[in-house]
């Protein structure tokens, strides 16, 4: 028989557990908790006025800038390479910090480190973020800084860099820009017989299903796509803008309108009753890389992934129409300046902004990670040239640019929240198999709040 | 007089003892949480120089708010699910940890050692076992010719899904602390009642599972503060998604602050979680601590 000490470690008192409660409840709370604002006023100073009135040939640049990026499309090495040019050719040192994961984490970091002194001086502003750095003051116009750099900015393809335009002035540059592209598996194209292109229209598409899925592993299908946030309502502005609809006219809502509704069966048919469609777990690419759907939507960034991921031959084409023609949104990402760094600061970051988009940078970047050149000069460059020729798969989105693209509707990418929640509605139709009027309908009104609370009141 | 200034002393020496831990206490702990219940009266853009003063309006929103019937039905579910299995999968962990085999402290170690994992971590590689196509988890299925579940699009088996995670990154845990409280049942009452005819079954609810009491109490309020702030295998699994269908109350807290931006509703729902917190270990204190039995 063996005694065991009666009581050990775990008999906590009372008042201990008390002291743990109240410390755990408590961590609920400090989550939000951070620099707070000042209280009153309806809408925020001109951020511009600060940066308009600087006579930047009186600044002498600072010596050491940071850059907070989530180094898009893999970029990492990339980014640190064109640094240390930089700093080689100028003598300002570049800190470049990895300050998420992707686009929102970097946006989420820099507005909770708002109105502190951990900012950076150049910060990735991508599609659905830049405007609501704007409305918060919390980046500059960059107009005045860049011509005084002399940067050509007109150089620039001209519909990414009117992205960034608001009350004349632009508000970033385009850095890592991309656009939706149709990818499909050449090799079982060619089995099924058909041509070696994508589908002109989605009706095409169709025509081509029973090919297909002869081709097709027993569970695959022709085409597949992932919804999911910063990406379902982003591709699915080109099968709404097929049917005529839109998401918003300026920031008045046109979910409601025939066409937008048609937008919205025409998305629930091609997951639903054609059976064209199948939805991916996780990505869409990892389906399409194994074989598991002959085609997908993808972003020109993972262009250089897919190629190197499938096993088969990757083909890219533009976008499928619709009835009403459709085109093809953009996307991807811009840098831009903080508004309260000291015009010193400014400066060296802007002088890295027009080194870092260059047209001999621009090159390099697009080469290794698949995103379009930002410049028209890069375009035509020779390094771009010969990559085109060697893999003209990275062609398709620079002419699709050119010929097809949109500017995207503003309720997906100047209300905050609304990105989200247009995915929401997308998920509804297909995964719920929801009436679209229905759907769009549900999501109205939280639009609406969000742009009379987060929008209107700082314009 | 001298027993005063002894005490007078002894009021110095433990302010100045204390005093640096209080001090940041008050600096990181409730600084922060008077400026959430301020921040919860404000409509604050995250981010920006001004915000509005809108008083209760942000409550108001809360409880009138179209999402906030299933953020509570979510954060319910998942709660008690999540409370409920880990004491008692726990405690039958515990129970087999505490018989004398071989190996077994080699078992108490991988048992425990999924708790000091990173549930971002965690998450992230649950998701490849649970993935409907490809996942380890199909496949298993597969073998008793059960067609796996679409784990991550089809409701409720996102939310199931995050919860078998969160039950197997904190079964070790509870067992672990179940493991000290049934070494510290006194062998002499587990002898009386064997000698008195009691067979291991009623041995364990006669005996075993009253003087465990203490250590379930301690769990449940630990447990229920753990599990109802639940963040980081959500962020990595779901993103409080498809739907909505796995946003609780701590998600949709970030999610309206980070994502959405409003940082001023974000602090009320913040404000309404912690005094929920409050109310629930309140009503434990109260009544279920006198169900408790002391050895």
């Amino acid at each position: 028989m063996s005694h065991r000490p009666a009581r050990t470690t775990v008999q906590p008192s009372r008042r201990a557990l008390r002291s743990a409660v109240a410390l755990g409840a408590v961590a609920a709370l400090t989550l939000t908790a951070c620099a707070g604002p000042s209280v009153g006023v309806g809408s925020s100073d001109d951020p511009s006025a600060d940066a308009t009135d600087v006579d930047w040939s009186q600044v002498e640049p600072a010596s050491e800038i940071t850059f907070w990026s989530n180094h898009p499309g893999q970029s990492r090495e990339v980014e640190q390479a064109i640094i240390a040019e930089f700093e080689h050719e100028t003598g300002i040192s570049v800190d470049l910090v990895t300050a998420g994961a992707n686009y929102d984490e970097v946006a989420q970091r820099f507005q909770a480190a708002a109105q502190t002194s951990e900012l950076p001086d150049v910060v990735i502003a991508s599609d659905v973020w830049w405007f609501r750095y704007f409305l918060n003051g919390q980046i500059m116009p960059l107009d005045g800084v860049l011509e005084h750099l002399d940067a050509q900015a007109e150089d620039f393809q001209p519909a990414l860099y009117a992205d960034y335009e608001y009350d004349d002035q632009h508000w970033a540059v385009p850095y890592a820009r991309s656009t939706p592209l149709f990818y499909y598996n050449r090799d079982l194209w060619d089995a099924a017989g058909l041509p070696d292109r994508g589908p002109e229209t989605w009706d095409e598409l169709a025509d081509w299903d029973e090919k297909l899925r002869a081709e097709v592993p027993q569970d695959g299908s022709t085409f597949g796509l992932s919804t999911g946030p910063s990406w379902g309502a982003w591709w699915f502005e080109n099968m709404i803008w097929g049917q005529g609809g839109a998401y918003s006219d300026g920031f008045d809502l046109t979910l409601d309108t025939p066409e937008s509704i048609a937008g919205g069966e025409f998305l629930g048919d091609l997951f639903g009753e054609s059976g064209i469609a199948t939805l991916s777990a996780d990505d869409a690419m990892v389906d399409f890389s194994s074989g598991l759907i002959a085609s997908t939507i993808g972003s020109t960034g993972s262009l250089t992934g897919a190629l190197e991921a499938a096993s088969f031959e990757v083909g890219t084409a533009y976008l499928p129409d619709g009835p009403a023609g459709g085109g093809t949104p953009t996307g991807g990402t811009g840098v831009a300046i903080p508004s309260s760094r000291s015009p010193e600061q400014q400066l060296a970051a802007a002088m890295f902004v027009q080194f870092l988009t260059d047209t001999e940078r621009t090159a390099t970047f697009s080469e290794s990670t698949g995103y379009v050149p930002v410049r028209t000069s890069a375009v035509e460059s020779e390094t771009m040239q010969k990559i085109y020729e060697s893999t003209p798969q990275f062609r398709t989105a620079v002419d699709q640019l050119a010929e097809k693209a949109r500017p995207q509707d503003d309720a997906r990418v100047f209300i905050p929240g609304a990105d989200a929640l247009l995915n929401e509605a997308l998920e509804m139709i297909i995964l719920e198999g929801q009436d679209p009027a229905t759907a769009f309908e549900t999501i109205t009104p939280r639009i609406e709040t969000a742009y009379s609370e987060n929008v209107e009141p700082y314009l | 007089m001298l027993g005063a200034r002894r005490r007078r002393r002894a009021l110095w020496w433990a302010l100045l003892l204390a005093g640096p831990n209080l001090l940041l206490l008050v600096t990181f702990t409730y600084r922060p949480l008077l400026e959430s219940l301020y921040l919860s009266t404000l409509q604050w853009n995250l981010g920006s120089p001004d915000a509005r003063f809108v008083g209760l309006g942000n409550y108001a929103e809360w409880f009138t708010a179209p999402t906030t019937g299933r953020i509570v039905t979510t954060t319910l579910v998942f709660t008690v699910a999540t409370v409920g299995g880990a004491l008692v999968l726990g405690l039958a962990l515990a129970l087999l940890l505490d018989r004398k085999v071989a190996g077994r402290s080699v078992a108490r170690t991988v048992a425990f050692a999924p708790y000091v994992l990173s549930g971002f971590a965690v998450g992230i590689l649950w998701l490849f076992i649970f993935d409907p196509r490809y996942g380890l988890l199909q496949e298993v299925l597969g073998w008793v010719g059960v067609a796996s579940p679409q784990w991550y699009s089809d409701r409720p088996w996102p939310l199931v899904m995050v919860i078998v995670v969160y039950l197997w990154k904190n079964l070790g845990y509870v067992a672990l602390i179940y493991l000290a409280g049934l070494q510290a049942v006194p062998q002499d009452l587990r002898d009386a009642a064997a000698l008195d005819g009691a067979g291991r079954v009623r041995t364990l609810r006669s005996i075993v599972l009253p003087l465990l009491t203490p250590t379930t109490f301690f769990l449940l309020v630990t447990m229920l503060l753990a599990s109802m702030q639940t963040f980081d295998i959500i962020k990595a699994m779901t993103q409080g998604g498809p739907l909505g269908s796995t946003t609780t109350l701590m998600y949709a807290i970030y999610e309206e602050s980070f994502v959405n931006g409003r940082a001023g509703y974000a602090s009320a729902v913040a404000t309404v979680l912690f005094i929920t917190l409050l109310a629930v270990t309140a009503v434990q204190m109260r009544y279920v601590q006198r169900k408790v039995h002391y050895v």
